[in-house]
């Protein structure tokens, strides 16, 4: 061998070598996704499965787990020890920078729990190449699915994001929504990352917004994320309550029961 | 940001002006033979070598030309040109880097082939594209997110072996690896021990030939 097919052959190795590992990364924001994707659909389809004519059910709302991993993990264990919830619900901002590594780190530790989770788009997953991220590791970023009698309408509401110039938070999906829905929904619970009126939300349609959701069949409540903080609202005065679940730093998750007749809410630390 | 890359910018300049004014060289050391070329007036505009390297967050492949200086040739600072391929972006992007190399031992053995045990430096890398901002868009209010995403400071160090080549242009043909971070992994890092080396620690290679034989 000639010394030029020597060096081209020692190349050729250190990049078959080198391809193959994690370390390797073009860039912080490139779409080189390691790992599980389209966890959002997988999970839904196993959630619908085992939700299949229940009336009284149990579920747990995370959010704002950017940055703060070690108590990502803690909320996981946490969760896991109880065998009395159903699914989880992530309400967004799982990214900080809306760097791809922070989507896999979070992806690769909420696929500890033992039950299925869904995820929402937070204002964070939004910068750079973060919603292209999402959507390639979560899935589409206005999305539903039904457990047994319950509807749940997870939508994106970060307007500022997006300039206010796409369909944020998304009417035409809420008409379509509301328009299939099957029998067997008799109650709905609708999902957010940012609240009415904060300054995410394209305010100029809160009322309207909240005027559609209440359409569907029974809205026992909605909850949502991004002020990091645990608060209730009855933003639109007609009873129906705004949950903030608090960011992961805060050590606490929210856990609701569906009951027959009724709901149950509690704030629960780890 | 924009002001410390200037500021970077200038004393890389200045610290190259003044290394290339000085005509005494430090202490011979045995073993290191690299060499000065000692161009005067323009000459010193000509780079002293081109760099490829493959990743790094610089994107998948870049390529550009480099200048040394000091006593020793210690000092290396490059321009680099990189490319993100629209399967790894959105659309095809270009990255733009300016890397700084601080080398402070070349080892010479064999006759022809050279080792740097070790070698550090930064780096700071931009990249093409509307969604990428260097400073927040108006829309947001006052200090909103407070970063940057179009601007990425990265820190390495790093290895390189070469061997001397016989030919007219060429002179020395060297290939490194690199182990670097940047600024988000190491705040995201800090305050969380559920992250591991491996998870903000990234492995780069590349070559670099040095150019103009005297």
């Amino acid at each position: 061998m000639t010394q030029k097919n020597q060096i081209s052959t020692f190349l050729l190795t250190v990049c078959l070598l080198l391809a193959g590992c994690d370390m390797i990364e073009y860039h912080p924001y490139d779409l080189d996704i390691d790992g599980e994707t389209g966890i959002n659909e997988k999970n839904i389809a196993i959630i619908e499965e085992t939700g299949k004519g229940r009336k009284e059910f149990a579920f747990a709302v995370i959010s704002d787990t950017q940055r703060w991993y070690d108590e990502t993990e803690d909320a996981v264990e946490a969760i896991n020890r109880r065998t009395d919830v159903d699914f989880v619900v992530h309400t967004g901002d799982l990214s900080d920078f809306g760097a791809k590594l922070e989507f896999e780190k979070q992806r690769d530790i909420l696929n500890r729990l033992n039950v299925p989770y869904v995820c929402l788009l937070g204002n964070h997953d939004c910068l750079a190449t973060g919603k292209e991220v999402f959507n390639i590791i979560f899935g589409e970023e206005d999305f539903a699915f039904t457990y047994g009698n319950t509807r749940f309408i997870c939508l994106n509401t970060n307007a500022l994001e997006f300039d206010y110039t796409d369909a944020v938070p998304d009417f035409t999906f809420l008409s379509n929504e509301l328009a299939s829905l099957t029998p067997e929904v008799e109650k709905t619970v609708v999902a957010m990352h940012a609240a009415p009126y904060s300054e995410q939300f394209n305010n100029n349609v809160a009322p309207i917004f909240h005027y559609i959701i209440d359409q569907f069949p029974k809205l026992q409540f909605c909850i949502h994320g991004h002020g990091h903080n645990i608060t209730v609202n009855d933003f639109f005065d007609d009873g129906t309550l705004y949950y903030q679940c608090p960011c992961a730093k805060k050590r606490a998750y929210l856990y609701f029961t569906i009951n027959e007749n009724d709901y149950t809410y509690e704030v629960v630390y780890y | 940001m924009k002001w410390f890359i200037t500021n970077l910018l200038l004393c890389v300049v200045l610290v190259s002006a003044r290394a290339a004014s000085s005509d005494s060289l430090a202490a011979p050391r045995k073993w290191d033979k690299r060499v000065h070329l000692k161009y005067k007036g323009w000459e010193r505009l000509k780079p002293t070598h081109a760099k490829w390297q493959y990743a790094g967050g610089m994107g998948v492949s870049s390529v550009g030309v480099g200048w040394d200086y000091g006593k020793r040739r210690q000092w290396e600072t490059d321009f680099l040109i990189g490319y993100l391929p629209k399967k790894y972006a959105s659309k095809f992007r270009l990255t733009f880097t300016v890397k700084q190399n601080y080398i402070p031992w070349s080892i010479t053995f064999a006759d022809r082939w050279v080792a740097e045990p070790f070698y550090c430096g930064l780096y700071i890398t931009t990249i093409a594209g509307e969604e990428f901002w260097e400073k927040e868009p108006g829309r947001y209010p006052n200090s909103y997110y407070n970063f940057s995403t179009k601007i990425r400071p990265y820190i390495f160090v790093g290895q390189r072996f070469g061997v001397d080549v016989p030919h007219s242009l060429l002179r020395n043909v060297s290939f490194y690896y690199e182990i670097s971070t940047c600024e988000l992994y190491l705040v995201s890092k800090a305050t969380n021990k559920s992250l591991s080396m491996k998870d903000i620690l990234r492995i780069s290679f590349g070559a670099k030939v040095y150019l103009f034989r005297d």
